[in-house]
């Protein structure tokens, strides 16, 4: 590392580097693209071999074949059954042929519905405390921020049983307010309402928020505006870019989720895609590989969408909170 | 009435507060009242339900006599803690003449104690709460028998005498607090108030630690003594002690001795600090004596952390600053290249983590082999292997190292994480002004110095950030080591945290469990410290 920091170095002229090489074969530019290249052999190589190995059989995929003989889609369709992806009940009027129920469950499903519940939940409640914190003055502001900063130092386990006891004592009294329908352990509350205060959420929000230039603040206070007022009509059109990040990062959030939801979920009702993968890679060990090799794939692939759509904002959100804490 | 610039700021005051209320409720629920908690359970027997109180005896299980030395400690951080800050107090009101902060103060301290005694309610109440269900098992459970048990709960005995004092303290606090705002208005006296109250919290509950420690340290002796054993407890806490507070002091004699300028100095003091470091490493010999009784599995998974993180955490933190000094240069498809390096970070860690499964399979034809087999290397069983890096190279016990199984699972984090790190790393280089360069140049530095003396002094604040959130994710690192570990490896590749877990599922040990986590989080508590003691002296924020 040593010597290829020195060797990068741009040249001693003088001149600003911005201005170009000259004109002969530069070497140390072709040895950074080597290393950059192999980085991204690197990094995606797993992804390319992983996709590979969904469309063999399976005595391919043990002898390691870079590349299948026929593309086996049927891996698919049976690594979504197998694994209890996705599951799509239609019931037609045999006579009419009319719609007449429509039932989705699996674990795509459930993922999907846990991620929605918790990205709109974390929108609700995060907006409006960033701005609190951003534009508004009250009493003991920095304190409380402060407070909610350093709760993002404490590590998940030792967050996990109280998290555990706090959300089984809480169903219980919704429960018997509620009924059965109110429970929080193995339904969705237990998946999704610890996570709606995100104080990641908030920092980033706030950080957007104090860039919102105070003119336009005056402007709105002079026509007779008050807070609540501004924060629609004015900051929120404006916020688009973090909105979106947040709604990334909760998505690959609860896209992952793994240890919470193994502890508060018993049955399938809400179990979310990490577990049903888990589950089905563990259980089939050393199993179907070319199966499971599917079964990936089918989890990635919706991260992956998202990320090349909403790349740039992303990883420039990530940077900013990275270097402003 | 709120038109006036009272009113205005009232207003102002309450709807900030509206608007935080939901945020606020959650992440106390959530995020503060768990650590709280945390600590409560710890000190139950505890399994769905609360049992009876145990005191420190889950720790003992945990680590021994260990565990009563380390809440010495913890005892005396919160005095020093409450020391340092009331010493920024004390400047504070000294500097400073505005009116009203010697009655600030004040209030600061009977809201201090006001929380306090809402805390103790708090926690007189919820083992009352928390045994309704069991109580109205097997009844009908309706609504109203819920809900008169919720009430009885509150007028219970002793719950009922926290609730009037706290209920008195608030008042006081409230009233204290008011008439300071109402006579002197200034922000000054809301940050006295605060900082008074925290420091009159943590000197509380640091006696209440120390007391707590000190019974339970007699109990536990006194309970040894009627078996006919002697606890050598407070010895052991002597010597443990002393041993840490020497090699501390060696450190610092070092350094001092390092930077010497004269010869006989610098010697005198080297010499100093490495003598008192051995000394205080004889001291230190009576550690394993307290660990004696410790839990295995718990100082095997503190040694796993230590040795995933030692083996993680340089490397990719290495490799993710070269990736991003390289993208930085005068480079096509820089985007391309950062975009490409974070996908590893962003994809599900389960699905990867199962293609990491099947890459390392022990089979001989197995990706991981393949390439062995091309460089001309026997095949490894990879996941399976129970053996360290250290037996397989035939290298002496001491230098064992991490389990095969267990490399793989470093060679996994550190592939998701250079991505992140380069991303970061590469904004931080954004940040550094280009005239630095540009002025080096002009004296003629070369890239080595420039990347040694501008670039890296520069980037520290990004270094100390990325390596607080590395170690801590080694704490939290879960789903690659719950895909990645087999049967065959044992607890070779449990962390701490993965073990604590196990114990959680398995076995429904809350308590004990909690005890754990909490002394995972001490750790983690005085590793942050220490770090940001060591490192940030050196972090330079421009």
């Amino acid at each position: 590392m040593v010597s290829d920091a020195a060797g990068m170095a741009p040249p001693v002229t003088g001149k600003a580097p911005a201005e170009g090489p000259p004109k002969q074969i530069d070497w140390r530019r072709l040895g950074i693209y080597a290393v950059l290249f192999a980085g991204v052999l690197i990094a995606v190589g797993p992804f390319l071999w992983m996709i590979s190995a969904s469309f063999m059989t399976l005595s391919e995929v043990s002898l390691t074949r870079l590349l299948p003989e026929k593309l086996l889609w049927e891996n698919y369709a049976t690594a979504l059954r197998r694994a209890n992806f996705l599951d799509i009940e239609l019931a037609t009027d045999p006579s009419s042929g009319v719609l007449q129920s429509f039932g989705v469950s699996g674990y795509i499903w459930n993922s999907v519905r846990i991620t929605l519940i918790t990205v709109v939940g974390s929108l609700l409640v995060c907006i409006p405390a960033a701005y609190a914190f951003a534009r508004m003055k009250f009493i003991g502001r920095n304190f409380i921020f402060a407070l909610f900063l350093s709760t993002m130092m404490i590590p998940g386990i030792v967050m996990l049983i109280p998290h555990l006891l706090t959300v089984i004592w809480l169903g219980r009294l919704s429960e018997s307010i509620f009924g059965p329908a109110g429970a929080w352990f193995n339904n969705w509350p237990a998946l999704t309402i610890p996570f709606f205060a995100s104080v990641f959420n908030i920092f980033l929000l706030r950080q957007f928020f104090l860039q919102i230039p105070m003119d336009l603040w005056e402007a709105a206070r002079i026509d007779g505006a008050g807070h609540p007022r501004f924060l629609v009509s004015v900051v929120l059109p404006l916020s688009k870019a973090p909105i979106m990040t947040i709604v990334t990062l909760g998505f690959i959030g609860s896209w992952n989720a793994l240890m919470w939801p193994l502890l508060v979920t018993i049955n399938d009702d809400w179990r979310p895609i990490a577990v049903g993968l888990s589950n089905f890679v563990t259980a089939d060990t050393p199993g179907d590989l070319n199966l499971q090799m599917a079964a990936s794939v089918i989890t990635v692939i919706p991260i992956l969408v998202l990320y090349f759509i909403a790349q740039k904002q992303f990883t420039e959100g990530i940077a900013q909170t990275g270097i402003k804490s | 009435m709120l038109n006036t610039r009272r009113g205005r700021i009232l207003i102002e005051n309450l709807t900030a507060y509206l608007f935080l209320a939901p945020a606020g409720c959650l992440i106390v629920l959530f995020g503060l009242f768990p650590v709280a908690f945390a600590f409560f359970v710890s000190l139950h027997r505890w399994r769905r339900f609360p049992d009876e109180y145990v005191g420190l005896a889950n720790y003992e299980k945990a680590l021994g006599n260990l565990g009563y030395i380390l809440f010495f400690w913890l005892a005396l951080l919160g005095f020093t803690a409450a020391l340092m800050l009331s010493r920024r107090l004390r400047t504070r009101l000294r500097e400073t003449n505005a009116p009203g902060q010697g009655s600030a103060a004040l209030a600061g301290v009977i809201s201090g104690y006001a929380a306090l005694l809402v805390i103790d309610w708090f926690f007189k109440l919820i083992p009352v709460i928390m045994l309704i269900p069991r109580q109205v098992r097997g009844r009908d459970t309706s609504l109203a028998l819920f809900m008169e048990k919720f009430g009885e709960s509150f007028v219970s005995p002793g719950v009922y005498e926290a609730g009037n004092l706290m209920l008195v303290g608030l008042l006081c606090s409230m009233v204290v607090v008011g008439a300071l705002f109402w006579r002197f208005r200034s922000a000054a006296n809301g940050e006295l108030v605060i900082l008074s109250a925290i420091m009159t919290t943590l000197l509380v509950a640091s006696v209440f630690l120390l007391r707590l420690t000190i019974q339970e340290t007699e109990l536990a002796i006194n309970a040894a003594r009627d078996e006919g054993e002697s606890l050598p407890i407070w010895s052991q806490l002597v010597f443990v002690s002393a041993g840490i507070v020497l090699i501390a002091f060696a450190y610092f004699i070092f350094q001092r001795g390092v930077k010497a300028l004269d010869n006989r100095r610098f010697a005198l003091l080297v010499l100093g600090g490495v003598s008192l470091a051995v000394g205080g490493y004889m001291l230190m010999a009576e550690a394993p004596a307290a660990l004696a009784a410790a839990d295995d599995d718990l100082l095997q998974g503190f040694w796993v952390t230590v040795m995933y993180a030692s083996g993680t955490v340089p490397v990719q933190l290495t490799i993710g600053l070269l990736l991003a000094y390289l993208l930085f240069q005068p480079i096509r498809f820089r985007s391309f290249f950062r975009m490409v390096y974070f996908i590893p970070y962003i994809t599900p860690f389960v699905a990867t983590s199962i293609v990491f499964r099947v890459i390392f399979d022990a089979g001989q034809t197995a990706p991981a082999n393949r390439m062995l087999a091309l460089v001309g290397i026997e095949p490894q069983r990879w996941i399976l292997e129970r053996s360290t890096l250290g037996d397989l190279l035939g290298l002496p016990d001491y230098l064992a190292g991490p389990a095969l199984a267990l490399v793989v699972i470093m060679i996994y984090s550190t592939w998701t994480y250079i991505g992140y790190d380069a991303v970061i790393f590469l904004a931080g280089l954004g940040n550094i002004p280009g005239e630095l360069y540009e002025a080096a140049r002009i004296d003629g530095a070369n890239g080595w110095r420039i990347f040694r003396h501008i670039t890296l002094p520069l980037l520290s604040p990004t270094i100390f950030f990325l390596s607080l959130v590395a170690i801590i994710g080694t704490f939290q690192a879960f789903t690659q080591i719950w895909i990645l570990r087999t049967g065959a490896v044992g607890n070779r590749v449990n962390t701490a945290s993965v073990y604590i877990f196990d114990e959680l599922q398995n076995s429904n040990r809350y308590g004990y469990a909690s005890s754990m986590a909490f002394v995972l989080f001490a750790l983690i508590l005085l590793m942050t410290l220490f770090q940001n003691r060591i490192m940030g002296r050196r972090v330079f924020y421009g």
